[in-house]
């Protein structure tokens, strides 16, 4: 099955039309529970994105070499590693941004969305297109995550990347997990909104 | 039956490619996490002595470390310490053994620079090396004797004791009369939310000022902390204000956490008897250190 979109347009497939958050909704323990503030969403978002590519990467590669029986434990496999690697490369060289966030690294390995692009994508695709759809997946999440992390900072601690621009905190409730939901909640509407009112312009019906 | 031995083989395969991936980025990086260690050790010795923030340490303030070692050979086991006999730039580290009573057995010279003395490998090499062959070293605990102008001001000790679930690991900086001047917990797994607020400052700093007679008997209540003490132990107060109050309550029980009060038992049987061992231990050192006039820049 061979994929005619350009490279480009993989990526923004990732960020835009299926943005693992906004529009899959897949792995929303993380966005909510991490995303409290920009730098945060920033940091796991790089780390799913590096988990990503590689394990795309990686199961492309040797795609005609796995099982069909075994592909989910090959794919489990290769993704543990792949976390275990950013987890140890993060614990030496970024100790203190580790210290964070070092329990949800380690989560990652149940990410959803990295499973469900190494079924979808990687396992069927030629090794160029899974990198350029695991940069746009993990460029999606790692986006979805700051703006969650936007919202909750600004609205929470009136803050944004600890800078205090506010003066006061709105919110505090959206500080705690269960916001999380709501600011998901919310920007899920908004965009898919903003799809219906772009597709009525060009004229399609919904 | 062919596919299942496929399937194991090659799962097997992609474990060991696997395992292999990890073990590389394992000792890529195992230098830089050994640094990070030594950096955050640094970090709390400094802070528990006073000194974060603005606050920088004075020049005149030195750190020695002292290594504790169990050395048994087929007579008996015994205590080894290494203690630094170098003044100034040149290291210079000596292995002492003391039988249990406290009466020194031998010195020994250890050639190790001052770099490898920080790390354990090395130094169990050398010391290792200086006892030569028939006796065996077991790491027990470091030690650090913080001087000022040659005088001592504190020490630093590390203690491991049980909590609720696994070991807790803390370390107490004591005045040079054994009384608590800090209190950190450095590792420990207790329950978020109720054992393991041990770590917050409401707690922790409760020991800070017990003196070493206080300490000896120090007990638990299971009372509520008084508004000001608990003003007093948040540093929300102003530093006179707070002194006169931990003052009042210098030689009170430690309020017991709420819901946690084996962590907090824990972690006051662990400091008190980690404290009254360390006393003990150092007056058999200084006396051994003073009846054979071994020179020690502590």
């Amino acid at each position: 099955m061979a994929n005619d979109k350009s490279s480009m347009q993989l990526v923004a497939n990732g960020i835009l039309k299926e943005n693992p958050i906004f529009r899959l909704a897949l792995s929303m323990c993380p966005a909510v529970g991490i995303s409290t503030t920009v730098m945060n969403g920033f940091m796991l978002g790089i780390a799913v994105l590096f988990v990503q590519v590689f394990s795309s990467l990686t199961i492309s590669m040797v795609k005609n070499l796995i099982h069909p029986r075994i592909r989910i434990p090959t794919y489990t496999l290769t993704i543990a590693t792949w976390v275990t690697v950013i987890d140890m490369v993060l614990a030496a060289y970024l100790p203190e941004a580790y210290a964070k966030m070092g329990i949800f690294v380690k989560l990652i390995v149940a990410f959803a969305i990295i499973t469900m692009r190494l079924e979808m994508f990687a396992c069927k695709e030629p090794v160029g297109a899974s990198f350029w759809d695991g940069l746009g997946m993990g460029l999606g999440f790692m986006i979805g995550m700051m703006t969650i992390g936007l919202v909750r900072e600004l609205l929470g601690s009136g803050a944004i990347l600890g800078y205090d621009v506010l003066g006061f905190k709105p919110l505090l409730f959206f500080i705690l997990p269960s916001a999380g939901f709501f600011v998901v909640g919310l920007m899920m509407a908004f965009f898919n909104s903003i799809e219906i009112y772009y597709k009525r312009k060009k004229g399609f019906k919904s | 039956m062919k596919n299942i031995i496929t399937i194991i083989v090659r799962l097997t395969l992609s474990c060991l490619i696997a395992a292999f991936v990890i073990g590389l980025f394992f000792v890529l990086t195992s230098k830089a996490k050994k640094h990070n260690e030594h950096v955050n050790e640094e970090k709390v010795v400094y802070s528990l002595l006073g000194y974060k923030g603005d606050v920088r340490a004075p020049e005149s303030l030195k750190l020695y470390a002292l290594y504790r070692y169990v050395v048994s050979d087929p007579k008996g086991k015994s205590i080894g310490y290494l203690i630094p006999t170098g003044q100034g730039e040149t290291a210079a580290f000596s292995f002492i053994t003391l039988d249990l009573d406290g009466n020194l057995i031998e010195q020994k010279q250890v050639t190790v620079s001052a770099e490898n003395a920080v790390d354990r490998e090395g130094r169990d090499k050398a010391i290792q090396a200086a006892l030569g062959s028939g006796k065996d070293i077991t790491y027990a605990d470091k030690t650090i004797i913080v001087t000022e102008n040659g005088s001592r001001i504190a020490y630093l000790v590390t203690g491991k004791f049980p909590g609720f679930k696994t070991f807790i690991s803390a370390m107490m900086a004591l005045k040079p009369d054994f009384g608590v001047r800090g209190l950190a917990i450095l590792e420990h797994e207790e329950d978020p939310g109720l054992g393991a607020e041990i770590e917050k400052d409401y707690f922790k700093n409760q020991f800070i000022g017990k003196s070493f007679d206080s300490l000896k008997g120090l007990d638990v209540v299971k009372e509520p902390i008084p508004e000001e003490y608990l003003k007093a132990l948040e540093s929300r107060l102003q530093k006179e204000e707070a002194a006169q109050i931990r003052e009042k309550f210098k030689d009170h029980a430690i309020y017991a956490l709420t819901g946690a009060t084996i962590s907090s038992r824990s972690v006051t049987n662990g400091v008190k008897g980690t404290v009254k061992k360390f006393a003990y231990r150092l007056n058999i050192l200084d006396k051994v250190l003073k009846d054979q006039k071994i020179a020690v820049p502590f």
